[in-house]
């Protein structure tokens, strides 16, 4: 038999959790909340791919809400002022992606350590949103604006979470079968010999936080939309949380692996947890103690796990020895 | 009471797959230089980090110190009961004062808060380094100082453990030649204090100079221990291969044709200077000298990732600019690196993988994506071709051994199906029977219309591949050499002297001032 | 040592000083005995972090957790006040149990790093939001003010000497007790000698995971000491008065010149670093210049230095000739 990748036992978990949830909490299934956590799902989960991507590489993208916020408010501020709506979105996928410019140029040229050169571009990012706001929310959207990420598609699908659904594809089918997407992975598994195979190191950790910034300003347009309006902690409690998402996935935190379905499911497993919890009227903040408390139990058994396979590899060495 | 400070006796050492060690002996006295000899794989570092405590050896050993047991189980212990290690990447730290590096390690068994003594570690450091007659600044941070210099701060600290062993490994590999001749001194001095010292190096000069006796070891066992004057070169290598000739020497190109590759005037600064040369269709040109001559910088920066530098290369006679290993690729110039595990292979990613990489763009469908079944059927091919075993593709390539490594490596590179490949050490550290067939393998994809740049320093090897042979020494071309003229003697003159003139060997004791021969 | 700290730190000073003449012509309330207390005041709770983020720094790690331990020390704390007698001994008892609940949540980082060997970022990533939640959950949010604390605790919080507010004075013992530390004593040596080079400090016998628990225990304990000039200086305890802090420690100690990598970095730069951020804000609010501004100033300095770092490593490195090249 061959055994389960690590993605599936974690759909698996998920799927367990969702048939738990619906035993002890009542109303769970009913359609309000699925479709509660059909709006919720989208946001985070672009968050959280917008941050695997970038971790696959070794890094980490501390600044990755403040372009959504940024983003949002570029759009915002554009549709206040009576700019056309796709004009409007344009504009804040062009902000986000600047943001993106900016972290790919410092961390792929400059060479400075990601984690660094965001927790920069965080503040900065975070800054100029506050400048722009005056620490306001803006609103003032379109009504056709709004349907984004409240509308539904044949009267019964959100809208935003096919938004979501399409671009976990797309991240999927770019980073397994595209040349970007392979070169990622080597990058992440060791850039010297990557370099030394021909491929052009910085080109592809540039198009790694050009997309991740993407992914943030795709978020914050369902974001604002969903809301009504922009303000400067748009989206930034999913910082942490999107880390956390990436790493329950089984993406690798030193780079070289991880997949979208990993983090797909991780993301669902958190939206469970914490709608369950809710119905259980478990309180809020609680939901954070287990998020917590879960990426850090999945660490540990992953380590205690390498230690019991590295301790089997050493035995069936030692019996083919004898 | 024995005569020997260190004995080790029955030293086995297996690893997951490999006996590194079996049954090999070293037995060392008071106040000699003791070279410990053999090729790659010999089993030298091994035994040596037994000897350091990174490595417990199999059940049976016998390890006996000053007439004791030695019951060293950790790297401190051996520094503690005066063995210390110089190892070739020093265990200095960069950001620590030349004192303080010399005083590490002798509170390791003190208290956390214990108040450090600075007064002390000063007047430690000084007076080791009077011993030593060395001078520098005691405040200085040890990364300001050169290597030579730090090495003798590696000293000092041995000298403050009241070492009486001290083993070093491959010191003079970044040594300058004054350097080198420093050191030597520096060696003498501490026999006369009665210390004890194991040299461990690939250069034979280098030991026929220091050593009072040697110890051989051959593909992990015990070949003997000899006097230096009952030795001679060709015996040792005799002693050291197992066999008179490793390899038969080329026979020489059977028809070349025209130039596809030419460099003029490349120049780098710190690196290497004003090199041209060309090469013919189906030749392979041998590119040697000493570790350090610049051999591997001048092949980085054809490749496109040792950059600015001044010079043109041209490729079938169009002069070409390579900004990058991307650019490289695309020009069809493919370098394998000297070190397989860092910078030639993925070892975490598939065979498939890795023999891909270079060449995913032709491997794209209509939609810009990678087609699995082409890919699948290009690392078939190579596998298959280049015999790769086990010929499983879906491999991780850290799972394979050396040979099959660089075979892997090899493999990706023809994918690139380049016009110029430049491939530095080709066979550290693969067995030789791996060796011989890439070899030959070099010799076939030269005769296919390949222009082969092959990198080595060990000379039996750049005299069974090559056609022609340039010769390096200090960042120059020191001489060119055709192989119906090439041997081990005239191309080491090179190495060192930087001319073609005979009779300076063995003869001559100041060679010493040189750097070694690299074998 | 001295030499290659003192360039760095250097430049950081010409840079304070450069902002501090400006300013001063700016405003001439700037250079007064009372402004410049004033700052120091207002960034303790920032320095004594920074100080002990200094030290995870140096040996390479990372503790993002620091403002959500030092919360849950104000809460604990601030809860623990209110039930104390209005004596001398609470403020002796508040400077036992603040700093012991510290370390231990300092040392179960210590623990998950070190013998769990799990990336420090994702430690303290999760311990963050657990500590968060557990604080939200306990607290409600709601807000503590002094009215609740005993009145010796708040004679003690208004305590000045020469002055000068005894809320600077703990700053100062603690940058003071921790530079002697990483000069003078065995652990505070072997902290510089793990982030210098890993594989030297095994080979001399460094045990790696005992230093890596002191580091974040330390960490801890200074959390728990902050928490207590926190709670002086705002005489309250405010659940959400420290989100988003850590980000700020860690750029103070990045503007000290301590390499993210470890190996570099000093008590003093640290210092430094905190004077840097607190006079500019100061600075701008001296200037009239709105407040918002401040994260872009911050911003844009933080990536400045980074970059200006990395070019600075890159060039010094390609100056270390590998060969000497005959002419």
């Amino acid at each position: 038999m061959k055994a389960l990748s690590k993605e599936s036992i974690l759909g698996l978990i998920a799927l367990g959790l969702i048939v738990v949830m619906s035993v002890l909490a009542p109303g769970f299934l009913s359609s309000q909340n699925i479709t509660n956590m059909m709006f919720q799902i989208p946001e985070f989960g672009l968050i959280a791919l917008g941050m695997m991507v970038v971790i696959v590489t070794g890094g980490i993208n501390l600044s990755i809400t403040y372009t959504a916020a940024l983003a949002g408010v570029a759009i915002a501020l554009m549709q206040s002022n009576g700019y056309p709506m796709l004009l409007s979105i344009l504009v804040g996928i062009v902000v986000g992606l600047v943001c993106g410019y900016i972290n790919g140029f410092i961390v792929s040229k400059i060479g400075v350590s990601s984690i660094l050169v965001t927790l920069g571009t965080m503040v900065l990012f975070e800054g100029i949103v506050l400048s722009l706001t005056k620490g306001n929310s803006i609103s003032g959207f379109s009504e056709s604006y709004s349907l984004i990420g409240n509308g539904y598609y044949m009267g019964l699908v959100p809208l935003s979470i096919i938004i979501f659904i399409l671009f976990a594809i797309l991240t999927g089918v770019l980073l397994t079968k595209s040349k970007w997407g392979r070169s990622v992975y080597m990058v992440g598994s060791n850039p010297i010999a990557t370099l030394f195979s021909g491929v052009n190191n910085s080109k592809i950790l540039m198009g790694v936080y050009m997309y991740s910034a993407l992914l943030a300003s795709i978020a914050a347009i369902i974001m604002t939309s969903r809301y009504n309006m922009a303000k400067v902690d748009l989206g930034s409690s999913y910082l942490l949380q999107s880390v956390a998402a990436a790493v329950l996935g089984g993406t690798a935190i030193e780079g070289g692996y991880g997949k979208v379905m990993g983090t797909v499911y991780a993301v669902v497993i958190f939206q469970v947890l914490s709608s369950g919890l809710n119905l259980l009227e478990v309180p809020r903040s609680i939901v954070g103690v287990i998020t917590g408390a879960i990426l850090i139990f999945v660490l540990i058994i992953n380590f205690a796990k390498a230690k019991f396979d590295e301790k089997k590899q050493k035995k069936m060495q030692e019996a083919n020895a004898a | 009471m024995t005569e020997y400070l260190l004995q080790m006796n029955h030293i086995s050492k297996t690893f997951p797959g490999v006996k590194a060690l079996d049954n090999v002996m070293l037995e060392v006295k008071p106040g000699e230089v003791h070279a410990l000899i053999g090729e790659n794989g010999a089993g030298k570092s091994t035994l040596i980090k037994i000897l350091a405590g990174i490595y417990a050896p199999d059940p049976g050993a016998e390890f006996y110190f000053e007439g004791k047991e030695a019951g060293i189980h950790k790297p401190i212990d051996a520094t503690l009961k005066g063995i210390s290690i110089i190892y070739q990447d020093l265990s200095l730290f960069p950001n620590l004062s030349v004192a303080e590096n010399i005083y590490m390690g002798r509170e390791s068994t003190s208290k956390s808060w214990k108040k450090i003594d600075w007064k002390k570690i000063e007047e430690t450091a000084e007076k080791a380094l009077k011993e030593l007659d060395v001078q520098v600044d005691l405040n200085m941070p040890v990364e300001k100082l050169s290597i030579a210099q730090q090495q003798l701060i590696e000293i000092a600290r041995a000298l403050a453990f009241d070492a009486k062993l001290i083993v070093m490994d491959e010191p003079t590999s970044s040594l300058s030649a004054g350097e080198v001749e420093k050191l030597y001194k520096v060696i003498n001095d501490l026999k006369r204090k009665g210390i004890a010292i194991i040299f461990v190096s690939h250069k034979l000069k280098e030991l026929f100079t220091v050593s009072d006796r040697f110890t051989v070891l051959r593909d992990g066992k015990f070949v003997g221990t000899y006097e230096t004057n009952d030795l001679d070169e060709d015996k040792l290598i005799t002693l050291m291969v197992g066999r008179q000739v490793l390899y038969e020497k080329n026979q020489g190109i059977i028809k070349a044709g025209n130039t596809i590759f030419e460099v003029k005037g490349l120049s780098k600064e710190g690196n290497f200077r004003d090199i041209s040369f060309e090469l013919k269709q189906g030749e392979v040109l041998g590119i040697t000298g000493l570790v350090g001559s610049g051999r591997t910088e001048l092949a980085q920066a054809i490749f496109g990732v040792n950059r600015p530098f001044t010079g043109e290369i041209k490729i079938n006679g169009e002069t070409v600019k390579v900004r990058s290993s991307e650019d490289a690729v695309k020009k069809g110039i493919a370098y394998i690196p000297e070190s397989r595990k860092t910078q030639g292979l993925i070892l975490q990613q598939s065979i498939i993988n890795n023999i891909s990489l270079p060449v995913l763009k032709t491997l794209r469908n209509a939609l810009g994506l990678i087609n699995r079944k082409k890919e699948t059927a290009l690392a078939d091919h190579y596998v298959e071709t280049l015999d790769v075993r086990p010929a499983l593709p879906k491999m991780e390539a850290g799972q394979l051994s050396g040979g099959n490594q660089q075979k892997v490596v090899i493999g990706k590179w023809l994918s690139t199906k380049p016009k110029i490949l430049i491939i530095d050490e080709p066979t550290n550290g693969i067995d030789i029977g791996a060796k011989t067939e890439i070899h030959k393998l070099l010799r076939k994809l030269a005769s296919e219309g390949m222009g082969v740049i092959v990198i080595s320093s060990e000379l039996p090897e750049v005299l069974a591949v090559s056609d022609r042979i340039l010769v390096m020494r200090h960042g120059k071309i020191a001489g060119e050499l055709s192989i119906n003229e090439a041997t081990q003697e005239n191309i080491m003159n090179y190495a060192l002297l930087g001319s073609k003139q005979t009779g300076v060997h063995r003869e001559n004791p100041d060679l010493g001032e040189e750097r070694g021969i690299p074998m | 040592m001295k030499s290659i700290l003192q360039s760095k730190e250097m430049s950081i000073v010409a840079i304070v000083v450069l902002l501090s003449i400006t300013l001063s012509f700016v405003s001439p309330a700037f250079l007064t005995f009372e402004n410049i207390f004033d700052i120091l005041k207002g960034n303790a709770v920032l320095g004594i972090l920074a100080v002990g983020m200094t030290l995870v720094i140096i040996t390479g790690g990372i503790d993002v957790s620091v403002a959500a331990v030092t919360t849950a020390v104000c809460v604990m704390a601030g809860k623990f006040l209110t039930v104390l007698p209005d004596s001398p001994i609470s403020i002796l008892l508040l400077f036992i149990v603040a700093p012991l609940i510290g370390v231990l949540l300092g040392a179960l980082n210590g623990i998950l790093v070190s013998k769990i060997q799990i990336p420090a970022i994702v430690v303290t990533l999760g311990t963050m939001s657990m500590i968060n939640g557990i604080i939200l959950y306990l607290t409600n949010g709601t807000y503590l003010n002094s009215t609740s604390f005993p009145k010796i605790f708040v004679d003690f919080a208004n305590f000045q000497i020469f002055g000068v507010s005894v809320i600077v004075f703990i700053f100062a013992i603690i940058a003071v007790g921790t530079w002697y530390i990483l000069k003078y004593t065995v652990i505070g040596r072997e902290v510089l000698a793990v982030g210098g080079n890993k594989e030297s400090s095994i080979r001399a016998g460094i045990n790696f995971d005992k230093v890596q628990i002191f580091v974040y225990g330390y960490m801890g304990l200074l959390a728990g000491i902050a928490a207590i000039a926190q709670l002086s200086y705002t005489k309250a305890v405010d659940p959400n008065g420290l989100l988003g802090f850590e980000l700020q420690v860690i750029a103070a100690v990045v503007l000290g010149g301590a390499n993210i990598l470890g190996g570099r970095g000093s008590i003093m730069g640290t210092f430094l670093g905190v004077l840097l951020l607190g006079i500019m804000q100061n600075g701008l609010i001296l200037a009239r210049i709105d407040i918002f501004w401040q994260k872009v100033v911050v911003g844009t300095i933080i990536l400045i230095a980074v970059s200006y770092d990395q070019i600075q490593y890159k060039r010094s490195k390609d100056k270390l000739a590998k060969i000497e090249v005959e002419a």
